[in-house]
């Protein structure tokens, strides 16, 4: 059997001062997993090596490490596959070591081991994580819409392992934050009819400088979470049903940003970023409302950047320095994309892949595989379902007159 | 005489806030023998805000985009991670749902315009993968007039080009989250490794929560420095916003002393062919790039 | 000393439901577990939980199919309740929050499972046992002013006082290493089953049989030891579990040849039979030479639609991927029958009291019996939460009703000094702990599982003997207190020595077939001699056997085919 060298991160506070690594070597199944490599050096090398575990099956959530610098589940990681990860870092490409350490953004109790209540549960607990119905439950069952209840299983499959919490930037410069693990739980009741404390518990979340737009919208939680719970998704939706179903202002500016970078598209086809800037603090600013007093020291705070851009020549013309003057797109677009807009917000229609899946295209018999795009592809969680009817053929619409797309002459690479 | 040509989507910001970008990606796609046919009548891609708003807007208007593009028989092209993280997540889902797509294309038929799932094969690509998979980095490395040598280079590739895994097309192309320090190298300069490189800039909360945004962008930048990097190079124009505009302020937050020059991707690139840092618009940077400059005339040691 | 009035141990789905109903009664409660509650192997369970609820069941339908799913061994006044009570029990779960599928006018939706005469199954996608008890977590934080958890202590013993009533247990907590006697008025186990005796096993390696065994120690009887449960699918090398839903949405079972070879063992039911029926059908063909070279049989999930795959199924194919390499939707997986589930336990009446007054225990370290010589896929659930609920409701209601002394403080300094010298052992005066757990688990798969003989459990028995000799010298190598792990897998491994002398002694004594228990020496079901259970009780010798009768109120045993 292969042979496999694991760089463990470890700490063991009652026989030795701070931080150290250690490397073990295991001989493994290549299909076994990284927290079976474990467990051998546990079991036959060094006893007091210590890593939470239980299921090996993905499913209890104990486990939760950081495997080259990954946040994962420890069972889940198949060891062959995390020394092809190894071995893609600069270095000794023949043979790196599999590094393993402690999950991030919480203090850590021995080697693997991590204090998760101090952070993940106590955040967890922030959200009130339990159902708030109202007034008494019915003689049977509460009746709800079926999407309803698949829908919150997304949040639902979350196995509190604390991956996202570990693998959070935000959070890494803010240790406030509330969090991937709670908002996601606070979706999974914000999304369930049941509840009756909607408004009130996206009004908290909003109105914490910490909570829903504490978010920097960096993917890491989605990459980590081994359940599909895409966290981020999830804090996403509470900022829609916040700012939008239930006009709800956060104390972040962040549905003021929302809404201005919209109507800026809506009515100038690409950003107005000086627009967009003192929009975000103080809408209407020209000519209607009174900004708050935070908006003003956002707004003052922005202008020694502001300043400097002017310096150097990054803003130099009009459309740059005054907001609201900068150009709509050329032609009758600006008209086409309004209509987009008035389509859209029609409907509002939200497709969410984890509930409907993917179609698979069914190959005509002498046609490729369906090539989906190398745009678009990578490991799906979701399954594919066959569609019903004919095949959706990549086929030739009519050619549509090429419009004018022209490129304009460049002056200094600006407008 | 060009055999690469494509449809080109340069984004908000590359002709708002950073114009360096826009002129240095004309010249290096010019020196390459790289076509673009630039889409001035696409839209903004919504950087995730205007999904975050109303999802069916932000993939109507990304079809709206994508349509263009396909209305011109070539692939596009993005120099934004954000447009492409923003555009990839869109196109998803635009591919996974015939009657959702049908939809959104009622939308586009009053201008004449559809989106066609996989149209003979199209795509959708970051500059960086452009230059990998459809340019070579053999081919990239013949046109190398000036080496960058001794020119260490902290790659700063931004979230949306990155993540999530199962969106950017690891599958076919596992190697993308490698590609900066492949090009770096390619032009004979050297990659550093240190910890912010695939972390976030903090661009999306500086109007929402500065101190965590700059916060992010000064530990960054502060990790390079402590790694010997001489520079960063960026994909992502709002990346660039945050690491290089916002740099003083990001000094103020984390309490560190900074002064890193960033450096868009085609800049980068274009010195490497022979291009002077005054026609890439180096000079509108606000964290001064002399410092590279020096390097590359052969100057201070390390 | 932390004194209550109800200390459950054990903080799964029967633990945590236990509990709720204590402190419904207004009592105080304590409830400890040696991982984090959500950690607990309730979580494992997927496919769903019975309850006789739609229009045109009834429960007792229900219960003619536990009684017959459970080889006639099942108590049938325990299964009435159970299945009773099971209607009430989902839809109080409902109004807690448990996001169960809805049928298309939005009402509580079914699925099918083995054993049972019409779907009544209830589920969230598949991962039922995940999300109930992930909601009973919640509503033990929303309740934490009223029960007091203790996460990440390890209880080691009971203890009882001089008249043999249990007033509580000595704990440890991982986090420091510091041992506490925690006085109680009642103390309820829902420590779980005992699956690590065998490796492989579907079940987490916190699944040790504690409770099983520490009840035993202080003289609790123990009863149908012998009925082990080998769920018919689980992953060839790994052990882990492919859900009965699978089948229950339309999976055949194929053999090397292609065959669906339950049209021989059980042509009525064919997949969905009973799981020792079908368990036993899988391990005939691997003996007879009609399974794959690596001792497996194929599980074909590709014959059911993709959309009711991705609704229903989700976590088997992420399972598939992760674990086996294999996409579900698009070819058969490798599985055979694994060790599963313990259907014996602690002899406990219908109210989850065992014999020692102040002790109770519910869910899968208990035997009422409901489960007999074979357990139904969706019962465990259920199981878990009536009499996980009845057991707290009585022992809240002792608990008002008497006073109890304090325990004597030379039990700690005893426990302390006996883990002491655990720690402390000499690494060159025997054998590693986690040696001889691996002896003793390959050793118990070899011969205690889905068919047996004399020779064979004989074997396995002296095995174990020798195992327990050379127990008191097995060493461990971390000899500090902050988390130490390595402890915890030395006491554990007492436990689950007591635990497999018991299935061993039970299933030598019990000579004829029935359930899970298959003789091949006595092949047969012998209800004239053998309808009755058979109870262990510990002496310094080992375990004494004794007998007690089968409970049947209703149906009367006939045979028994699918």
């Amino acid at each position: 059997m292969p042979e496999y060298t694991l760089k463990v991160r470890r700490y063991q506070p009652e026989t030795r001062e701070g931080p150290y690594w250690q490397e073990f070597t295991v001989d493994l199944d290549p299909d076994l997993s990284v927290l079976d490599g474990l467990l051998q050096v546990r079991d036959s090398q060094d006893g007091t090596l210590v890593v939470r575990c239980s299921c090996k099956a993905a499913i209890c959530g104990s486990c939760g490490t950081k495997i080259n610098g990954q946040s994962t589940l420890a069972c889940k990681t198949q060891i062959s596959e995390a020394q092809d990860g190894a071995n893609r870092r600069p270095g000794d490409h023949g043979g790196n070591p599999i590094v393993v350490e402690p999950m991030g953004n919480m203090p850590v109790v021995k080697d693997l081991v991590t204090d998760m209540e101090s952070t993940h549960w106590e955040k967890v607990r922030r959200v009130t994580p339990w159902l708030l119905p109202e007034g008494d439950p019915p003689e049977r069952e509460y009746v709800v819409p079926p999407e309803s209840m698949i829908d919150v299983t997304q949040s639902m499959a979350c196995i509190q392992c604390g991956a996202c919490v570990s693998a959070c930037l935000s959070m890494e410069a803010d240790p406030e934050f509330v969090g991937p693990a709670a908002l996601a739980k606070a979706y999974r009741f914000v999304g369930d009819p049941r509840d009756s404390q909607t408004k009130e518990r996206l009004y908290d979340l909003a109105q914490d400088p910490h909570g829903i737009y504490d978010c920097t919208h960096c993917f890491s939680c989605v990459d980590a979470c081994p359940k599909g719970v895409a966290p981020m998704d999830q804090i996403m939706r509470l900022r829609r049903l916040a700012s939008h179903d239930h006009d709800i202002d956060d104390v972040n500016n962040g549905r003021r940003h929302e809404l201005a970078f919209t109507k800026i598209i809506e009515r100038k086809g690409t950003l107005d970023e000086s627009l967009l800037l003192q929009e975000s603090y103080a809408q209407g600013v020209v000519g209607k409302l009174m900004p708050t007093s935070g908006a003003i020291k956002g707004l003052i705070g922005s202008l020694p950047t502001a300043i400097r851009g002017i310096r150097t020549g990054k803003m130099r013309s009009l459309g740059k320095l005054i907001p609201g003057v900068h150009p709509k797109l050329p032609g009758d677009a600006q008209q086409h994309v309004k209509r987009v807009y008035s389509h859209s917000e029609e409907h509002r229609e939200e497709l969410n892949l984890y509930i409907t899946g993917e179609e698979e295209v069914v190959p005509e018999p002498d046609e490729a595989p369906d090539p989906l795009g190398s745009a678009v592809g990578g490991g799906r969680q979701h399954m594919d379902k066959v569609t019903e009817g004919g095949s959706e053929t990549a086929g030739q619409s009519e050619a549509t007159p090429v419009a004018d797309i022209e490129p304009e002459p460049d002056e200094e690479g600006g407008r | 005489m060009s055999d690469l040509k494509l449809a080109y989507w340069p984004g908000c910001v590359s002709r708002g806030f950073t114009p360096e970008l826009h002129g240095s990606m004309a010249l290096v796609a010019d020196r390459l023998g790289i076509e673009l046919l630039e889409l001035d009548r696409a839209n903004c891609c919504g950087a995730g805000v205007i999904a975050e708003h109303n999802q069916e807007l932000a993939d109507t208007l990304n079809a709206r985009t994508f349509a263009l593009a396909q209305s011109t028989g070539l692939a596009m092209m993005n120099i934004c991670s954000t447009c492409q993280g923003a555009q990839s997540e869109c196109q998803q889902r635009l591919d996974a749902d015939s009657a959702y797509r049908a939809h959104i294309n009622d939308a586009l038929a009053d201008e004449g315009l559809e989106y066609t799932k996989a149209k003979d094969g199209w795509t959708n690509k970051n500059l960086l993968w452009v230059l990998v998979e459809d340019y070579g980095l053999d081919r990239l490395k013949e046109k190398v007039t000036r080496p960058l040598t001794e020119l260490r280079v902290g790659p700063f590739y931004g979230c949306y080009v990155i993540r999530p895994k199962h969106r950017i097309g690891y599958e076919e192309h596992p190697d993308r989250d490698l590609y900066l320090e492949s090009v770096i190298e390619t032009l004979g300069g050297q990659p550093v490794e240190y910890d912010g490189a695939r972390k976030c800039c903090g661009f999306p909360v500086i109007t929402m929560n500065r101190d965590t945004s700059l916060r992010q962008a000064g530990t960054h930048i502060a990790d390079a420095l402590d790694a010997g990097a001489d520079c960063l190079v960026t994909p992502c124009p709002l990346c660039h916003l945050n690491l290089d505009m916002q740099q003083p302020e990001a000094a103020k937050v984390t309490g560190r002393d900074l002064g890193l020059a960033v450096l868009h991707l085609p800049q980068l690139v274009a010195l490497a062919l022979g291009f002077e840092p005054k026609e890439l618009g180096m000079g509108k940077h606000i964290a001064s790039t002399e410092w590279v400059e020096s390097r590359l005339a052969g100057g201070v040691p390390a | 000393m932390p004194k209550h009035d109800v200390l459950v141990i054990g903080a799964g789905l029967a633990g945590q439901r236990a509990a709720l109903a204590a402190a419904e009664e207004g009592v105080s409660v304590g409830i400890v577990s040696k991982v984090h509650p959500v950690r607990s192997h309730s979580n494992a369970a997927q496919g769903g939980i019975n309850a006789a609820l739609q229009e045109g069941d009834s429960w007792e339908s229900h219960a003619f199919d536990t009684v017959k799913g459970s080889d006639y061994l099942g108590d049938q006044d325990a299964i009435e309740i159970m299945c009773r009570e099971a209607p009430e029990e989902i839809l109080h779960l409902e109004h807690l929050g448990v996001t169960f599928h809805r049928n298309a006018e939005g009402r509580l939706g079914t699925r099918a499972f083995g054993g049972a005469s019409q779907a009544r199954t209830y589920y969230v996608a598949d991962i039922t046992g995940q999300a109930i008890m992930h909601v009973l977590y919640e509503q033990l934080m929303k309740f934490s002013a009223q029960i007091s958890r203790y996460e990440e202590y390890f209880t080691s013993s009971l203890v009882l006082d001089d008249d043999g009533r249990c007033v509580g247990a000595m704990l440890r907590s991982i986090a420091d290493g510091s041992m506490e006697l925690f006085e109680a008025k009642n103390v309820i186990l829902a420590t779980g089953g005992n699956g690590q005796i065998w490796q492989p096993t579907t079940n987490a390696l916190i699944c040790t049989g504690d409770g099983i065994a520490m009840a035993y120690r202080v003289g609790a009887p123990l009863m149908d030891m012998e009925m082990i449960q080998y769920h018919p699918t689980t992953l060839a090398k790994k052990g882990f579990l492919i859900t009965e839903g699978a089948r229950g949405e339309g999976a055949h079972l194929l053999n090397a040849q292609g065959e669906r070879f339950m049209e021989r063992y059980a042509p009525n039911k064919m997949e969905l039979a009973s799981r020792d029926v079908v368990s036993r059908a899988e391990q005939t063909e691997i003996n007879e030479g009609r399974g794959f070279d690596d001792g497996t049989v194929a599980l074909d999930i590709t014959v059911v639609p993709r959309k009711r795959i991705h609704e229903a199924l989700r976590e088997i194919v992420l399972v598939g991927r992760d674990f086996a390499g294999v996409d579900i939707t698009r070819e058969p997986i490798r599985i055979k029958p694994g060790n599963h589930y313990t259907m014996g336990g602690v002899k406990t009446d219908v109210d989850g009291a065992t014999t020692i007054p102040g002790l109770y225990a519910a869910g899968e370290v208990a035997c009422v019996s409901v489960h007999g010589g074979n357990r139904l896929g969706a019962n465990s659930l259920l199981d878990t939460l009536i009499f996980g609920r009845r057991a707290g409701k009585h022992a809240a209601t002792r608990a008002k009703q008497i006073d109890v002394g304090r325990p004597s403080e030379s039990k700690l300094a005893d426990e302390e000094r006996g883990i002491a010298e655990l720690v402390g052992r000499n690494p060159d005066g025997g054998r590693r702990v986690s040696v001889l757990r691996r002896e003793l688990g390959e050793t118990m798969d070899r011969f205690v599982a889905v068919f047996r003989d004399e020779a064979g459990i004989q074997t396995a028995l002296e095995r174990v003997k020798s195992l327990q000799e050379e127990y008191p010298k097995a060493h461990i190598d971390d000899r500090g207190t902050v988390f130490n792990q390595d402890v915890l897998g030395g006491i554990e491994l007492g436990f689950m020595l007591d635990g497999a002398e018991c299935t061993c002694v039970a299933a030598l004594h019990r000579t004829e077939s029935r359930g899970a228990q298959y003789r091949t020496d006595f092949p047969e079901r012998n209800d004239d001699e053998w309808l009755k259970h058979i109870d262990l009780t510990r002496t310094d010798e080992g375990p004494e056997v004794s007998y007690s009768p089968v409970t049947v109120t209703q149906w009367q045993p006939t045979e028994r085919t699918y």
